[in-house]
């Protein structure tokens, strides 16, 4: 049974779930356990399992290290950065170590860890709370970096990031901790590797995730009631390994391809997307590749230059209609 | 307990092993054989095997950056880990890690890893899926002084000590990180007091005598698998090799220290000690013998062996899934 539940309920419940179904999973970070996390996403676990939620030290090494070898003796752990920016003091684990594992033992062993990271604007947090991280890790093969956008999602893709046998970055975004939807009760999983059509359309095919796409879908209502435009919104949800596919079908239906990032522009998953596109669908294109991101400088404190830097849903708009009009 | 002479006669056949293994190495790395680069363990075989003998085959191994010889104790047949050094389709882990990566699960050897300091916070995981499992394996993690400097080091031992974990940390001080000298980069006298700044029992052992490594070890487990946490050894010894290569080694190290290191060999050491209680030298001789004519089937096995299929380079990049051809 569905009822509307907020981004960070659904993921606590995803995590509950996940706990009573499997013993291997356990949680650890900083405050995740008695506290139930900076954000809430924990709360409960610890009540109920105690002797599967640990709180740490303020060790970032200590945590992503030490789910990458409990993880190869077959435990499921699930590590919370506090905020997605601190995933920096672990960079080492990521890359040299949980991406790796699966290479280097020539695929006898597996290391199937999440390691939860809100990310993203908006909190007045400045520069070490609030960027978006996920292009740090979107050239390190091994990894897999999950964005959830809605509610529905969020739950259905955490558990099957928590059973995925590959390191699982969990990206979640920290303005949609608030964002209700309907979330069904019952155990669900949902495909990792899959993007998803949010909204059908011909004209021309925006790609957005987690808070973009938000703005997409609004830009889009407002496009199709102004100008009768119908805006296709495609949100990738695995930003890393990216489906081409699905986003490959809609461009080659329109021809036309905005992408909305927040983040640096330079290097970004828009950055990949266009790539891509300019590869293999040459030939289909009706205009220029348009990509709508934040500036390459780093987030403020202040709110209005925090909010300056960050995509509006006009620049959406126009970006589509530049994109109409060539 | 201390070890009885049958004991002490496989310890030596381990080390002699170790010793002869390296001189291959070294011997076809100058012939052009292996590439890249190699850390030779030439002088510390007592720390390597007198540790890893003490423990069971079910503890979880960590070798250092240094670590041919831990892997052969670990058990892994020589020819494999000969053919991964030489880059070889029949190598442990066909060719993917070389001389600095030899990994195998079989024998819980977790792999020996190319950053600093990197495995002793994956050492906290594998020693704390034992507590959690309620099993009593143990976590053993080689470093060298050099590691020390890293900060994943105190994240590890931090961590080990508040949760009790069953984990020890092999630290062999062999006095360089490469050209810098330990007390150039530590303030500590002996590194092992460092474990002091967070409860951690420890203890300096002469690392060239080969019954003192095994029987600390042996104190050390049995420490972590009654839970009582982690401890810390430091194995006092040193390499006969420069990092990368005798030729640049003299540059920093004086000759008269290393002679006089060279004078403490480790194998010999035991020797004497054999020797000195009636064990013939034919039966010595024999292992040596052995040992020989096992170390020579590697090489041979490692020249003669196939390299792997370019398109391997592609394989086990996800578990269950290819990456794009």
């Amino acid at each position: 049974m569905s009822r509307v539940i907020s981004y960070a309920e659904a993921l606590n419940e995803a995590l509950h779930q996940e706990m009573e179904k499997d013993e291997n999973v356990f949680i650890l970070g900083e405050d995740v356990a008695r506290m139930g996390g900076e954000w809430g996403v924990t709360r409960g676990i610890w009540s109920k399992w105690p002797e599967r939620a640990k709180d740490t030290a303020l060790s970032e090494q200590a945590i992503v290290g030490l789910a990458c070898g409990a993880a190869i003796c077959g435990l499921r752990p699930v590590a919370e950065m506090m905020v997605a920016d601190f995933i920096a003091v672990t960079y080492d684990q990521l890359i040299n170590n949980a991406a790796i594992l699966h290479f280097m033992f020539n695929g006898q062993v597996n290391c199937p860890i999440v390691v939860r990271a809100p990310q993203g604007a908006g909190s007045r947090l400045a520069y070490h709370h609030s960027h978006i991280i996920e292009s740090w890790f979107m050239n390190i093969p091994g990894l897999v970096i999950v964005a959830p956008s809605t509610p529905y999602d969020a739950k259905g893709l955490l558990i099957s990031a928590i059973e995925e046998n590959n390191p699982v970055i969990f990206l979640e975004h920290k303005m949609l901790y608030g964002m209700e939807g309907e979330v069904p009760e019952e155990y669900y999983a949902l495909p990792l590797f899959k993007a998803e059509v949010k909204r059908e359309g011909s004209d021309v095919t925006v790609v957005a995730t987690q808070k973009m796409l938000y703005l997409a879908l609004q830009a889009a209502e407002q496009l199709d009631l102004d100008d009768g435009v119908q805006v296709e919104v495609i949100d990738p949800r695995t930003l890393f390994p990216i489906d081409k596919t699905t986003i490959m079908n809609s461009v080659k239906k329109t021809g036309k391809l905005v992408i909305a990032q927040e983040g640096p522009k330079t290097m970004g998953y828009a950055a990949e997307i266009s790539a891509i596109v300019a590869e293999e669908l040459f030939g289909y294109l009706k205009a220029p590749v348009k990509r709508v991101t934040s500036r390459d400088v780093h987030v403020s404190f202040a709110a209005v230059l925090e909010d300056y830097i960050v995509p509006k849903t006009e620049q959406i708009v126009q970006s589509v209609k530049e994109v109409l009009a060539s | 307990m201390p070890l009885n002479n049958e004991q002490l006669l496989d310890i030596y056949y381990d080390m002699v092993k170790i010793r002869k293994f390296e001189e291959e190495v070294e011997s076809y790395k100058e012939k052009g054989h292996i590439q890249g680069w190699i850390h030779l363990s030439i002088g510390q075989e007592a720390a390597n095997a007198g540790v890893v003998k003490a423990l069971r085959p079910s503890d979880y191994k960590f070798p250092d950056h240094r670590g041919h010889g831990e892997s052969l104790m670990c058990g892994t047949d020589a020819k494999l880990i000969m053919a991964e050094i030489f880059g070889k389709a029949t190598g442990i882990n066909r060719g993917r890690g070389g001389s600095m990566h030899i990994n195998d699960i079989a024998v819980r050897n977790m792999g020996f890893n190319g950053i600093q300091g990197s495995t002793l916070v994956t050492a906290l995981g594998t020693a704390f899926a034992s507590q959690y499992k309620g099993k009593d394996d143990v976590s053993v993690v080689f470093m060298g002084d050099g590691t020390l400097g890293e900060g994943a080091c105190h994240e590890s031992m931090n961590l080990a000590a508040t949760w009790k974990l069953p984990l020890i940390y092999i630290l062999i001080n062999n006095m360089y990180a490469i050209s810098t000298r330990y007390d150039l980069a530590h303030p500590q006298k002996q590194l092992a007091t460092w474990a002091d700044g967070y409860g951690v029992p420890n203890e300096i052992v002469d690392g060239n005598d080969v019954e003192l490594v095994y029987e600390a070890t042996q104190r050390a487990a049995d420490r972590a698998r009654r839970g009582d946490g982690p401890t810390l050894l430091e194995l006092m010894s040193y390499r006969w090799q420069g990092t990368f290569d005798k030729a640049e080694d003299s540059k920093w190290r004086p000759k008269e220290e290393q002679d006089a290191w060279k004078d403490q060999c480790p194998i010999r050491r035991l020797k004497d000690k054999l020797l000195n209680r009636s064990i013939c030298a034919e039966k010595i001789a024999a292992i040596e013998d052995k040992v020989s004519a096992e170390i020579e089937d590697a090489v041979k096995f490692s020249v003669e062996s196939p390299d792997p299929e370019p398109e391997e380079a592609l394989e086990h990049v996800y578990a269950g899934r290819e990456v794009e051809r």
